[in-house]
């Protein structure tokens, strides 16, 4: 789903499929789907589908259409249950040599759906064609590998230095692919895998821009896997279409951002739920190069100022939470805050407006006669740039913007167009932003994202997740003592560290936590992930958790 | 014949200043695509991938502006239309082909059948001016074409699609069709197609009655239509060969250019029935800073607009000798 363009239209339209939902026979339009074992997927898109699955291209894994159900990964690392990893193309695996070495067995009897058996050297390939063609290596795992080499049923990653958390990116985050069909491309990065083969449980059968349809990879390596005969993933141009497919009852599985859910799609059918965990913060970012924001008085008064529940309450219709200025997201996460530290900050920075003037006060800052607090002549007014076509975000924005002038600080939203929004963020032509992050299976990916400053680059040059321009050696370190370690307590350690540094230094205020969004119906298939079985992502965007939840599922009775 | 060649010189010097436009339009555009990918899958791809995207679409060339260009020129007259960046790694000729023909189908027949009907109504009108249809079908036309045709479309998923459920309202065909010459397929495209194209019918039949109607009735009040009356010609005959015949021709190059629009879909109508068209194509297009797929899509409706035009100006020279004479 795209969360954007909530037009009055999608609402008007949802309302009466909401209003005349019992007039219309539920069962008529979803006819043959579920009784012969049918599953349909319901995640708009924006296009109509182009058949290519090549899983190194991130418009074929972003929509996902290829990850998870066609390729498989050789672990699976649950973001949900604290990142616990599951065997899948890889039996096992060990570090050594101080962390710098990591070792696979690859799992035997696995097969391609073209019948051919999947060994080492096919991942020792995936990787090796990963650092010949760079423009293919997403998750730059290559710039913390030195060589992958097959040794036997084992693969053997040898690290430049150490770098524990990309175990994520490499068993979980890559595709492995056939060599003996890769290997034959003359260039894999235009590749477009119109008939992909992969291990994973289902194939391609057929591909139209209208729709996916999805069988049974007969070769699949676990038996009696899958037991969904068919699956369709229409393609959804309009998140109108998409959300009345789903609310009619004609799809089984989506990840649409529905505004008041309860009346248009759960309170519709017993057999409807929907669970959204939370897997990131949508944040304020001020760019720290910017007089006003680069005072770190400034931004815990923001910290202070803005009631965060409130914002996700009205401008995301109470469908997520509000986030926490400790950066960790939960309840996904709620394991690893620190609470002590939070406490320490006004209970992690709740709704104190009054505690917002007062630090601005203690800090020199006198509240001008238009009620805008100013020190030596310069106002605390900003401009923050947002992406229009949101209209969630743009809501969240009206809040917050009244919430901080509340306490004498202007803010300006600055409306954009998507590309000439993220355009400025990367490049840091901005005052404030709102935008979030991917994250990862432990709160320490989405603070590495934030706050390394390898991820950041000068004033004009884009940044590639470090958008606020936040570098601090100490900050540095901690990551870099993360990389090494594989103790869980070790871990915990660190990542409370990066809370503190988050409470003191507010390099960035998260106000919502990013939803993973999931309706489900149980009438015809059960098995589906929730919040007391958080066994994948359950969005059918998320790679490749998506196929997990493939593999769960089961036709009812 | 001069005339002709007159016609044909404005073509091509229009033509090339449309496709040079065509070049440096996109390339003011803030960002380029792999900033676009980004905020595309922002909280899918993780933003490392920036640097992967950028070697991708190949962002940071140092060509020059002008050797570009040349190359842009070269490929222009050789078909050779390069990679769509949203649809990547699939060819921009494949993607136009897979919305080219429904949107032909769809929006072409319906503008055909939107002349057809919308000059049929008008000349009748005008001919019994005053009388029943004249005083029910303009009024009533003005009214549905001034109704936005996205709006007529939600209505009439609501009605006919939601409520009573006698037509598709998503899509070109039902999503498990796999397309084939057979006539459950073929019957399954029309019932996709009956919804839009009748939105379309209702809002844009408005227009041509109009037109239609306002020149018939300028023309029947020439003197060669009295001069026909005097004669004691057959009515039929007035009404088509000499009323209808001269009061069609300023109609003929608004249709013309409508025509050639047929190529660039019609976005609004696509978007709200989900139909697999090129219109809805040239937005995406453009929201992704697909600049092959962009400049593809707009080439094809300025040839497409521009020989139409060069046609309608041949044909009214065929209709109205002045033009042929005149300077």
């Amino acid at each position: 789903m795209r969360r954007l363009i909530v037009t009055g239209a999608a609402l008007l339209i949802a309302a009466a499929v909401a209003a005349c939902g019992s007039s219309s026979p539920s069962g008529s339009s979803a006819s043959g789907s579920s009784a012969s074992g049918t599953l349909t997927m319901d995640d708009e898109t924006g296009s109509e589908w182009n058949c290519s699955f090549n899983p190194f291209n991130p418009n074929d894994i972003g929509n996902g259409v290829a990850f998870g159900q066609v390729y498989e990964p050789l672990a699976f690392v649950n973001s949900l249950e604290d990142a616990k990893a599951t065997p899948w193309l890889a039996t096992s695996w060990a570090w050594s040599d101080g962390n710098k070495t990591l070792t696979f067995t690859i799992r035997k009897g696995v097969k391609f759906s073209d019948g051919t058996p999947m060994s080492a050297a096919d991942v020792a390939f995936t990787f090796n064609m990963l650092k010949k063609y760079p423009a293919l290596d997403l998750n730059s795992v290559w710039s913390v590998l030195s060589s992958v080499t097959q040794k036997g049923d084992d693969v053997v990653f040898d690290f430049k230095s150490q770098a524990v958390p990309y175990f994520y990116y490499i068993a979980d985050q890559t595709a492995i692919v056939p060599e003996h069909i890769w290997s034959k491309i003359a260039n894999p990065v235009t590749y477009g895998d119109s008939n992909p083969v992969g291990t994973g449980a289902y194939v391609v059968n057929p591909c139209t821009p209208q729709n996916i349809t999805y069988t049974p990879n007969k070769y699949y390596w676990q038996p009696g896997e899958p037991k969904i005969a068919k699956v369709l993933f229409p393609a959804f141009t309009s998140n109108d279409t998409a959300n009345t497919y789903l609310t009619t009852g004609q799809a089984q599985w989506g990840s649409q951002f529905i505004p008041n859910i309860g009346s248009l799609y759960s309170d519709k059918s017993p057999d409807n739920h929907y669970w959204f965990p939370p897997i990131a913060n949508v944040s304020l970012i001020p760019n720290l190069t910017v007089p006003g924001l680069n005072d770190v008085a400034v931004r815990q008064a923001m910290a202070y100022a803005i009631n965060r529940p409130q914002v996700a309450n009205i401008g995301e219709y109470g469908e997520e939470n509000g986030g926490n200025q400790t950066g960790v997201v939960t309840p996904t996460f709620s394991s690893w805050v620190d609470t002590a530290a939070a406490a320490k900050y006004g209970n992690d920075y709740a709704y104190d407006p009054a505690k917002a003037k007062q630090i601005l006060q203690a800090d020199g800052y006198t509240m001008g006669s238009d009620g805008i607090f100013a020190k030596d002549g310069k106002q605390l007014s900003f401009t923050v740039i947002n992406i229009g076509g949101y209209s969630d975000w743009v809501a969240d924005m009206s809040v917050i913007q009244s919430e901080l002038k509340a306490v004498g600080i202007a803010i300006t939203p600055q409306n954009l167009a998507q590309n000439d929004d993220v355009s400025d963020l990367l490049t840091g032509t901005f005052q404030l932003a709102f935008y979030d992050q991917t994250g990862g299976p432990t709160p320490e990916y989405e603070l590495r994202q934030w706050l390394f400053s390898g991820n950041t680059a000068p004033i004009g040059k884009d940044a590639t997740t470090n958008y606020e321009r936040y570098s601090n050696p100490a900050t540095d370190k901690l990551f870099a003592e993360y990389g090494q370690t594989t103790s869980s307590a070790t871990q915990h350690q660190i990542v409370d560290e990066l809370q503190q540094v988050m409470l003191s230094q507010v390099p960035f205020i998260p106000i919502t936590e990013e939803s993973d969004w999931f309706q489900y119906n149980t009438s015809s298939i059960t098995g589906w992930p929730s919040q007391s079985d958080p066994y994948a992502l359950p969005a059918i965007y998320q790679y490749p958790d998506m196929g997990q939840v493939l593999l769960h599922l089961a036709p009812k009775g | 014949m001069r005339y002709v060649l007159r016609r044909a010189g404005f073509f091509l010097v229009t033509l090339w200043a449309a496709v040079t436009l065509n070049f440096f339009l996109p390339r003011m555009m803030p960002g380029n695509p792999a900033v676009a990918m980004m905020a595309k899958f922002h909280g899918r791809i993780n933003g490392q991938a920036l640097t992967a995207l950028e070697t991708l679409f190949g962002v940071n060339t140092k060509e020059s502006l002008l050797a570009q260009y040349v190359g842009y020129l070269h490929d222009l007259v050789t078909g050779n239309w390069g990679i769509s960046l949203t649809f990547f790694p699939t060819p921009v000729s494949e993607v136009i082909r897979t919305g080219i023909f429904w949107t032909l189908g769809l929006v072409g027949v319906t503008t055909i059948l939107a002349f057809i009907l919308g000059t049929w109504i008008g000349a009748i009108s005008a001919w019994r001016r005053g009388r029943l249809i004249d005083s029910i079908a303009p009024p009533l036309l003005v009214i549905t074409s001034a109704i936005p045709y996205f709006w007529v479309g939600m209505m009439f998923i609501l009605i006919f699609g939601l409520k009573l459920q006698w037509f598709p309202w998503s899509g070109g065909t039902n999503i498990a069709d796999t397309p084939a010459w057979n006539l459950s397929y073929i019957g399954d495209v029309l019932d996709h197609a009956v919804l839009p194209s009748v939105a379309l019918l209702i809002t844009t039949v408005g227009g041509w009655t109009l037109t239609m109607r306002n020149n018939m009735v300028t023309t029947l009040a020439e003197d060669y239509v009295r001069m026909a009356r005097a004669k004691g010609l057959k009515s039929s005959r007035i009404m088509l060969d000499y009323a209808a015949r001269n009061a069609i021709l300023p109609n003929l190059t608004g249709f013309a250019m409508s025509l050639g629009f047929v190529v660039g879909g019609a976005i609004l109508i696509e978007y709200v029935f989900n139909y697999p068209g090129v219109g809805y194509m040239l937005l995406q297009a453009v929201q992704n800073e697909d600049y092959p797929l962009m400049q593809a899509l707009f080439l094809l409706i300025t040839v497409a607009v521009l020989v139409a035009i060069l046609l309608a100006d041949i044909a009214t020279a065929i209709f109205d000798p002045r033009t042929r004479s005149a300077r």
